[in-house]
């Protein structure tokens, strides 16, 4: 059986305008986690906010014993606000991780990753990975943010991928505009089989960079985000449709999918 | 001690008074990591219609003030793939099965109920009467007593399974629309279903919900459940299921005291998806502390 757990914050701190990254203490079985995987999670010590929320794993490492998780998050309302008020200590129930993660490959030349805001967590992770499990790739990463106040997992990536490009909607920072249009600029490099192409981030973005990758045989895969109550597939919270007009539940059948299998639906931009 | 929680409930028995609610513990399966399947009461299962159906579009679920709405729009897999596919797995689980089913017309409710007949390992049927009514321009089966009266005897002249009724609380008087079933042959009755609510998005000007109203659950309407429940169970006399936000045993003991013969969790597992089972392990320590051997000693002791 696997429940919720309780597990310990470690320590939070804000690392960018609106962003948080908190770190757990975990069991260490919690090491199984895969790029692209998500944890539920919600206050122990109270009942508010009443569902739990999903959040993509930023993170899993050992540190002598101990086992330790991070969640990289945006404020955005009433739960993650009061996630970003929790304090070394104080406690979290968490069940996970779940979902399916993204395919790692064991071989490839070009590991591309474009991240939209705090669609950069699970693909930090997956670079993390890559950078272990991948023989001879190189990680290549663009980055958009609303402006330079908000880049957000920028220093990470620079420590693992080979270039890390940015766009800024108000042009504060690097290319004026948004990260698929930076990516359309060099999209004709990564057209081969030996590339792969991971990507995060708002639905009208994924929806942009699925209408620029169409009919190109680049494979690329998605993280998408949803509502959810339950997490494990019962609430039918969180479904999305496929282009082949099936329904799907992110929590379940995702959160990564083919960015060629689903609809991108403007209604969470 | 050993101590006896098996209830009757209009011909069906159960282990223990503790069933999953219809729509929040899917098919049953997508649960088999997170508790015993087998120490369950009853497993109700995701509403169920003559084809397969859709839903409604996203958003479909927002959380509310110690609750949430959904409008998810009673997807679901049809019943003919339902016995197909997700009852043999469900018949290695050693707990009742109780069919959900709902309907567009009246033909639609027979349709599934006489199909759900020949299914082995369905061992009772619950109607929800919730569903617009679409050949009566709309207006919901269960909000008008005739046409409640009228799906409950259709169901239960073809049915060879106990028939429980689930109401709808969205009514002026409850007890009508339960008598009115009862008369109509219902074996058992459970209730409430979700209270229909709104939310808006202040910022967009819009409501949360694609649909704009959907269905209130959680513990925001446990004290209206209960409430109704009561009224319920004082103007009928066939066996009566309570439901509606709860959270913990200390929830459910007070359905069974007020006289519901069981209870069902629903919104709950989506919080805790091995809330049910810790249910009926807190139920059994009430019963040792209060020196109780028999849980129908407990049903229906409310005292006013």
């Amino acid at each position: 059986m696997k429940p919720y757990i309780s597990v310990t914050v470690f320590s939070q701190r804000e690392t960018v305008k609106g962003h948080f990254l908190i770190v757990m203490k975990v069991p260490a079985s919690f090491r199984e986690s895969l790029p692209g995987q998500f944890v539920m999670v919600r206050m122990k010590s109270c009942d508010q906010p009443f569902l739990s929320r999903p959040f993509s794993i930023y993170s899993v490492y050992s540190h002598g014993k101990d086992t330790f998780m991070e969640i990289l998050y945006k404020v955005v309302g009433k739960g993650t606000e009061a996630f970003s008020r929790l304090r070394e200590g104080d406690i979290l129930n968490i069940l996970g991780p779940l979902g399916k993660g993204f395919d790692i490959p064991s071989k490839c030349d070009k590991i591309v990753l474009i991240a939209g805001g705090v669609g950069i967590a699970p693909l930090s992770f997956l670079a993390e990975r890559c950078e272990k499990d991948t023989d001879g790739a190189e990680i290549i990463c663009y980055i958009g943010a609303g402006s330079l106040e908000t880049i957000v997992g920028m220093d990470r990536m620079n420590g693992i991928c080979s270039v890390v490009e940015i766009s800024t909607d108000d042009g504060s920072w690097g290319h004026a505009g948004t990260v698929t249009e930076l990516f359309r600029r060099d999209v004709e490099l990564y057209e081969d089989n030996d590339s792969r192409i991971y990507s995060c981030g708002p639905n009208p973005m994924l929806g942009s960079l699925n209408e620029l990758l169409k009919d190109r045989p680049v494979t690329c895969q998605v993280s998408l985000e949803e509502r959810m109550a339950c997490g494990i597939g019962a609430c039918l919270g969180c479904v999305v449709k496929t282009k082949s007009g099936s329904l799907v539940r992110v929590c379940k059948e995702g959160p990564v999918f083919d960015i060629n299998s689903v609809e991108f639906s403007e209604h969470n931009g | 001690m050993k101590l006896k929680i098996g209830v009757d409930i209009g011909g069906l028995a159960l282990k223990n008074p503790v069933m999953t609610a219809s729509g929040t513990f899917g098919y049953g399966e997508e649960y088999s990591d997170y508790l015993d399947l087998n120490r369950l009461g009853a497993i109700i299962v995701k509403g169920l219609s003559l084809k397969s159906r859709e839903g409604n579009p996203p958003p479909r679920i927002v959380e509310t003030a110690s609750g949430m709405l959904n409008a998810v729009g009673l997807q679901n897999v049809g019943v003919r793939t339902f016995i197909d596919e997700k009852l043999p797995w469900l018949r290695s689980i050693d707990s009742a099965v109780v069919a959900n089913i709902f309907g567009e017309t009246i033909e639609d409710y027979a349709n599934v109920a006489e199909i759900l007949n020949d299914a082995e390992g369905v061992d009772a049927v619950e109607v929800n009467i919730s569903c617009p009514n679409v050949k009566r321009g709309g207006i919901a089966f269960g909000s008008d007593p005739v046409l409640a009266g009228e799906v409950t005897r259709v169901v239960k002249d073809v049915s060879h399974l106990p028939v429980i009724v689930k109401l709808t609380p969205n009514v002026t008087d409850i007890t009508e629309i339960a008598r009115a079933t009862e008369a109509a042959g219902a074996d058992a009755l459970s209730l409430i279903n979700t209270i229909t609510g709104m939310s808006v998005d202040i910022e967009k000007r819009v409501p949360h919900l694609e649909n704009v109203t959907g269905g209130l659950s959680g513990p925001a309407i446990k004290p209206v459940a209960l409430r109704m429940v009561w009224e319920v169970v004082n103007a009928v006399s066939i066996p009566v299921i309570g439901v509606g936000g709860i959270m913990n045993a200390r929830d459910a003991l007070e359905f069974l005291i007020v006289g519901a013969k069981a209870v069902q969790v629903g919104t709950a597992n989506f919080i805790n998806p091995g809330i049910a089972t810790d249910i009926i392990d807190d139920i059994r320590k009430y019963m040792l502390e209060k020196g109780i051997n028999d849980i129908n000693d407990l049903i229906g002791t409310l005292e006013v």
